[in-house]
């Protein structure tokens, strides 16, 4: 009973770990999205409310096209990435749990 | 050739949209935890149907994949279906077919706009479900004829035969999976294929899979269980190469995420109560299926990059209507596949346990 009692709380942690990651990607989702599309370089043209983004962009296109040029920094593909591995991690940690816990196992 | 931008759009995600994209994912999990990391062959698709451009698609998928890709080999290590030595020779070459892929894919932007990309990856898609889906209803038709211990006794195909008689000195390794050595230099079309598919649809298990059965004569669930130690490795190149391109939304594959690692972790139970053939069954009708789906979508491209007259709005709107239709028919197929053969060998496993403790009992 006590062990199948520590899994559910170990379930729950995991969890609250994964949702917590989850709602901070959705917390700051436009900031995900900006960085993404300025990876490389990319023109910024304001369609109304929208932000819309241009690839393959360079200063003379952008300009022309009305928008504001952003020279693009690499690095922020590290964040899509890190985002996938933390997730992934904690959501697959969780998820695994989970179905012990509702005792769903391979066969041995 | 003349520099244009593009525009790429990232789809709206509202609260029905996450939704979709949820289930979509814990299906597609399902799929890939049965019959390899190929699960992904549901989800570029479905992702383009909610609205994402094929080169947004095939990106997002890939940073899905790859976690979700080291979670099930985890997982299928630990049953012993991996390989790791072959996964590892593999995969490296197919990180050349993947740079190759996402080179041909980028070209395919500049000149045509995203909706070439859509365009690109459809008729790819097509292209090797027809070829590999077909190949495997043949292979299933073949295998489900024969009694349990006929496929036991099975012999690998004429071509694994010879490829393993081959002797190369310099280029030999023991691969656990075929129980033979083969030579390196025969893995290298296999991985550079496998890193291409990767890199054009996010699906290199569809060459790698059935090219480690086939030619290199590893059984089904070993070749689905190796394959995914290449899924890490090119899903992790692609989700590079094309971050850098600004092509991949995390959003989107977040929320495959959240439910295809649900799904695979079903899947991956579910093969240890199936046989090989219930598990090309399973591949080869999601796969028709979905190749069927994407038929419905190319006028509507063809129209957008401008080789076609545009439709009339009546026709346009049928045409997206039944290829969604189709589309989420292949999901429920797919989700119906995968968990009736989990129940059904559950219970006939408990059966026979039960029987067993009768019997131990009498």
């Amino acid at each position: 009973m006590a062990s199948s009692q520590a899994a559910v709380v170990k379930t729950l942690i995991w969890g609250g770990i994964a949702t917590t990651l989850f709602g901070f990607l959705f917390y700051y989702a436009d900031e995900f999205v900006r960085l993404a599309q300025t990876t490389g370089d990319s023109c910024m043209v304001q369609e109304g409310k929208k932000t819309v983004y241009y690839s393959n962009a360079t200063p003379e296109l952008c300009t022309a096209k009305g928008g504001t040029f952003a020279e693009g920094s690499w690095w922020f593909v590290l964040a899509p990435i890190a985002m996938a591995f933390a997730l992934s991690y904690a959501h697959g940690l969780f998820t695994g749990l989970f179905w012990d816990t509702l005792g769903l196992k391979p066969r041995k | 050739m003349e520099h244009s931008m593009s525009l790429l759009n990232f789809i709206d995600i509202g609260l029905s949209g996450a939704i979709m994209l949820i289930l979509v994912g814990f299906v597609g999990g399902m799929v890939s935890g049965f019959i390899g990391s190929g699960g992904a062959f549901v989800l570029t698709p479905a992702m383009m149907t909610l609205g994402a451009p094929g080169i947004v698609a095939v990106a997002s998928n890939s940073c899905h994949k790859f976690p979700k890709a080291i979670v099930g080999v985890v997982k299928r290590h630990k049953y012993g279906q991996v390989d790791v030595k072959l996964g590892l020779v593999m995969a490296t070459f197919a990180e050349a077919g993947v740079l190759f892929g996402k080179h041909v894919m980028t070209g395919v932007r500049n000149s045509f706009g995203a909706v070439g990309t859509d365009l690109y990856v459809s008729a790819i898609f097509i292209l090797t479900m027809a070829i590999v889906g077909g190949f495997m209803l043949k292979d299933y038709r073949k295998l489900k004829a024969m009694g349990d211990e006929a496929q036991k006794a099975q012999e690998i195909t004429k071509l694994a035969r010879w490829v393993q008689s081959v002797r190369i000195p310099g280029t030999m390794f023991y691969s656990r999976g075929a129980q033979a050595e083969i030579s390196f230099l025969f893995v290298i079309p296999l991985g550079f294929f496998t890193g291409f598919l990767s890199s054009a649809i996010a699906v290199g298990g569809l060459a790698g899979v059935p090219g480690m059965i086939y030619v290199l004569g590893v059984p089904a669930i070993m070749a689905s269980a190796t394959e995914m130690i290449i899924a890490v490795a090119t899903g992790l190149g692609a989700t590079f190469l094309y971050g850098l391109e600004g092509a991949v939304d995390i959003r989107l594959a977040m929320l495959i995420l959240l439910g295809s690692l649900f799904g695979i972790q079903i899947g991956a139970i579910g093969t240890t109560y199936v046989k090989d053939y219930q598990i090309k069954f399973t591949m080869a009708v999601i796969m028709l299926t979905v190749l069927f789906s994407r038929f419905f979508y190319i006028p509507g491209y063809l129209v957008s990059v401008g080789v076609m007259e545009p439709l009339p709005e009546a026709t346009a709107r049928l045409l997206k209507w039944v290829g969604d239709g189709v589309l989420y028919l292949a999901l429920v197929l797919g989700a119906y596949t995968v968990l009736s053969a989990l129940f059904k060998g559950m219970k006939e496993h408990r059966e026979r346990q039960s029987v067993i403790a009768r019997e131990t009992a009498d």
